[in-house]
């Protein structure tokens, strides 16, 4: 009998042990100690985040750290939403003479991302209607970076040459019709890289915006003066559509005597989201120096990641960030304008911040002073002297990037079965 | 016919002013002021390197900066030679099943070599004697790191699974017959993954290696019952042949660092017998319970191979200098870590015209930076450690073009470039 009473004690006190270990450690991983930049709910200041499963928990100045299964110091680090890029190309393939549509030129997104703090990636038009669904199974399917979409409105996508060169192929209702089946993919539309006179490509992929309800986003292609890039900005789109590629150099931008044009101030007041896409041939300092100067910033920072970018003046995300941070733009713009503005842009207000609730994309960065220089993709180099680092990236609830093994414990802690 | 007399003294000396530049431009690119490392020829100090077209043109204490079209000021980094990573896996593709052969788990190499001084990898057992032509023109023949490979005994190479364990697709003769068709490119024999209980993918490889004269890398781990380690070390493999994955502890193969915190004294017999030992970390086969001891006891890696594939790139590997790093934490001299990085990787595929800068070399090329502060590097059990020294690449040249240039080290100022526009 008191045998009995003895395992029903202990059997009571094992069991309220486990509930305490349950009720202590609350939320899986812990953030604290950092300087927490979320934007769309205004947070700029030292705060902890905590992590259940793959959503944020709670955002509070203090939560204690027995709370938590894994604690991570990020004092003297920016706790900020997972990045997101607007312009990336990710649709990579082997197909020969594909371009950017499941060929050579595009990448697979994890390696360029996850690093870097960025936790979702739009593809800018790599796919069409016709190829999406192989642009789904062979890369968003299988990436652990999100890939979102945006529809090119050429129907076989962007694989350069006459392809894309083919106003019999884009079809804006074709194109709606895809973008309402894979909504939760796809974005937007895009349209790129037009070499002929007509407005129809950037006319259609509006109306395929209108049928679908999302925004389109436009390379110029070669700037023609039968359609005049003022007429673009001013007329063709509508407010929320999206210009890439801003400070190429062939936007017209500042006029002889120095000034930005009145018209781009006058776009953007329109509702025009003028985005960075930089990268190997459309981020120049003798555009965006004087603009930048005269108050014409972006309002979202993009890549436009391939293989011609990744390793030249564009590198990755943060790089680009850090050029803005060394152009005058306070961090915590820089932070909205690769977090929340994109997520709005994009209608997709579930990402880019850290409301509890949310999924768990977050990025911890370090900002290091000292010499640093930014390349144009002219080669030009700007020195500056702040430069971010990723050290942290979480999506979904997981690390998937530890530069540094903050999230780690000691190597002579860890148990020795192999 | 006077003022045609004054001219004549003119037009010579424009003549002789325009000679005397060309002359005295003998170079294209000159890194001056930076410590160079240069195992082979046994360099150590501060030199300068000067480069013309795709070579190395000249490595001397002082270099005048006038004898160069463009001139890197290199005062304060090291410059060593491009870095060879002898295990990578490159031989991506789209392929459903087909792992690092065509498949999902092996990676594009230029967007992760460059960044981290690495011009040459070496694709180890990617692709077999049945496929590598499509590796060569889907892979090697596209991208601008210089891909070499050893190819898999394995005929239709790592595509995982039982396409890797069949022992009717392990031909010694076929391996050896496509190694002497591209000697130019493959460079050895792999063997991975085997789970039998026979040791023929092993003996297969080496005799395959012996018909095209080449080294065999071996993973050994999997075999169930496990291979005796020292069997293969001291009785299968010839001197020249590498074990890869030196600090793993997984199921399958024994450490070699015992229970009791030694390394087993076979261990450095094979060294002595002439084997290599190749890091190969990866994404499982880096542990600091195994390198701490083995480094302590004077047992540190041949070659810094990566095993960079999608397992790893965003783990404790990351890249080849973080591994770098690692080991120069660990107590290894940088000299030593950037010969394990160049000039030894090279002699042990038996390729000399690699990993160095000697006159007439190709001009591959890191300039480097060793920053200092609080760094943590983890291994594949995610454990951490903490370090002071931290390896980044500020430069990469391949066959004397700048590939990367992380803070504009050979850039001009943006302010100061011409105004022409040139054309998309």
């Amino acid at each position: 009998m008191q045998r009995t009473i003895s395992i029903a004690l202990s059997c009571f006190i094992f069991l309220l042990a486990g509930a305490i270990t349950v009720m202590a450690q609350t939320y899986d991983i812990l953030i604290k100690g950092g300087h927490v930049i979320d934007p769309r709910n205004e947070i700029n200041q030292v705060m902890d985040v905590a992590i259940s499963g793959d959503q944020i928990a709670r955002v509070a100045t203090n939560i204690p750290a027995d709370q938590a299964e894994t604690v991570i110091d990020a004092s003297g680090l920016y706790v900020t939403p997972g990045l997101i890029d607007i312009h990336a190309h990710v649709f990579y393939g082997t197909e020969d003479n594909s371009y950017l549509s499941n060929g050579f030129s595009a990448v697979p997104p994890d390696g360029f991302t996850l690093r870097v703090g960025v936790t979702t990636v739009v593809d800018a038009g790599g796919a069409g209607w016709r190829s999406f669904p192989q642009f789904k199974s062979q890369v968003i399917d299988r990436s652990r970076t999100r890939v979102l979409s945006l529809l090119n409105i050429v129907g076989h996508g962007m694989k350069g040459g006459p392809v894309e060169q083919d106003l019999n192929d884009m079809d804006p209702k074709l194109t709606a019709m895809r973008v309402q089946q894979f909504r939760d993919y796809i974005v937007g539309i895009k349209t790129a890289h037009y070499r002929g006179p007509e407005w129809d490509p950037v006319d259609r992929a509006v109306q395929a915006g209108e049928l679908a309800d999302v925004p389109v986003m436009v390379d110029f292609g070669t700037f023609r003066p039968e359609r005049p890039f003022q007429e673009l900005v001013l007329k063709h789109l509508r407010p929320g559509d999206i210009y890439t590629h801003t400070y190429l150099n062939r936007v017209p931008m500042i006029d002889e005597s120095g000034k930005v044009y009145a018209y781009l101030f006058e776009a953007q007041k329109r509702g025009i989201i003028f985005d960075v896409g930089h990268g190997s041939g459309s981020f120049w300092y003798r555009q965006a120096v004087p603009a930048t100067e005269q108050g014409f910033w972006p309002n979202s920072i993009s890549t436009d990641l391939h293989t011609s970018s990744m390793v030249g003046g564009m590198k990755d995300m943060i790089n680009v960030m850090s050029k803005f941070l060394n152009l005058g733009m306070p961090l915590e713009e820089v932070i909205l304008k690769s977090t929340w503005n994109p997520a709005r842009f994009i209608k997709r207000t579930d990402l880019g911040h850290l409301s509890e609730g949310a999924v768990a994309d977050v990025a911890v960065l370090s900002l290091h002073t000292g010499n640093f220089g930014f390349l144009d993709v002219r080669l030009g180099k700007r020195p500056g002297d702040r430069k971010l680092e990723c050290e942290l990236t979480i999506r979904g609830g997981r690390v998937v990037w530890d530069l540094n093994g903050i999230s780690r414990p000691l190597w002579q802690d860890m148990q020795i079965d192999p | 016919m006077k003022s045609r007399k004054s001219l004549c003294p003119l037009l010579l000396l424009v003549a002789l002013m325009i000679g005397s530049i060309s002359y005295a431009q003998q170079y294209d690119l000159l890194i001056k002021g930076g410590h160079l490392i240069d195992p082979k020829n046994n360099i150590d100090s501060v030199m300068d390197i000067a480069i013309t077209g795709d070579r190395i043109a000249a490595v001397e204490s002082n270099i005048p900066p006038g004898q160069a079209n463009r001139v890197i000021d290199a005062t304060g980094l090291y410059v060593s030679p491009g870095l060879v990573d002898l295990h990578a896996h490159v031989f991506y593709g789209t392929e459903p099943n087909a792992s690092y052969s065509n498949g999902y788990s092996a990676i594009p190499p230029d967007g992760f070599t460059f960044r981290s001084g690495v011009t040459t990898v070496v694709d180890v057992g990617g692709a077999g004697w049945r496929n590598f032509p499509q590796f060569k023109q889907q892979v090697i023949d596209r991208v601008r790191t210089r891909v070499l490979a050893f190819l898999n005994i394995v005929g239709s190479g790592m595509k995982g699974g039982p396409v890797e364990q069949n022992l009717n697709d392990m031909d010694p003769k076929l391996t050896a017959m496509r190694i002497l068709e591209y000697p130019q490119i493959l460079v050895g024999i792999k063997a991975a993954h085997y789970m039998g209980p026979e040791w023929d993918p092993v003996d297969r490889a080496v005799k395959a290696g012996e018909i095209a004269n080449v080294p065999v890398m071996v993973d050994f781990g999997r075999n169930d019952p496990p291979l005796s380690l020292e069997a293969l070390l001291l009785k299968h493999l010839r001197p020249g042949d590498i074990l890869t994955h030196t600090y793993a502890h997984v199921s399958g193969r024994e450490p070699i660092v015992g229970e009791n915190g030694k390394v087993k004294p076979f261990v450095f017999k094979a060294r002595e017998r002439g084997l290599i030992f190749d890091v190969g970390h990866g994404g499982g086969s880096f542990l600091f319970r195994q390198a701490i001891p083995a480094l302590q006891q004077g047992f540190p890696p041949d070659s810094m191979g990566t095993d960079i594939h999608v397992g790893s790139m965003n783990g404790g590997m990351k890249d080849m200098l973080n591994v770098a790093s690692k080991f120069l934490n660990l107590g290894m001299s940088l000299k030593d870590v950037v010969a394990a990085s160049t000039w030894k990787p090279a002699q042990i595929i038996n390729r000399p015209d690699l990993g160095h800068l000697g006159v007439g070399a190709e001009a591959d090329l890191a300039v480097i930076n060793l920053r200092s502060g609080n760094f943590g590097f983890i291994d594949v059990g995610n454990g951490r450690f903490d370090g002071t020294q931290k390896l980044e690449c500020e430069l990469t040249l391949r066959s004397g073009r700048v590939v990367w240039d992380l803070n504009g080290l050979a850039a001009p100022k943006w302010d100061e470039m011409n105004r022409e526009i040139s054309s998309r």
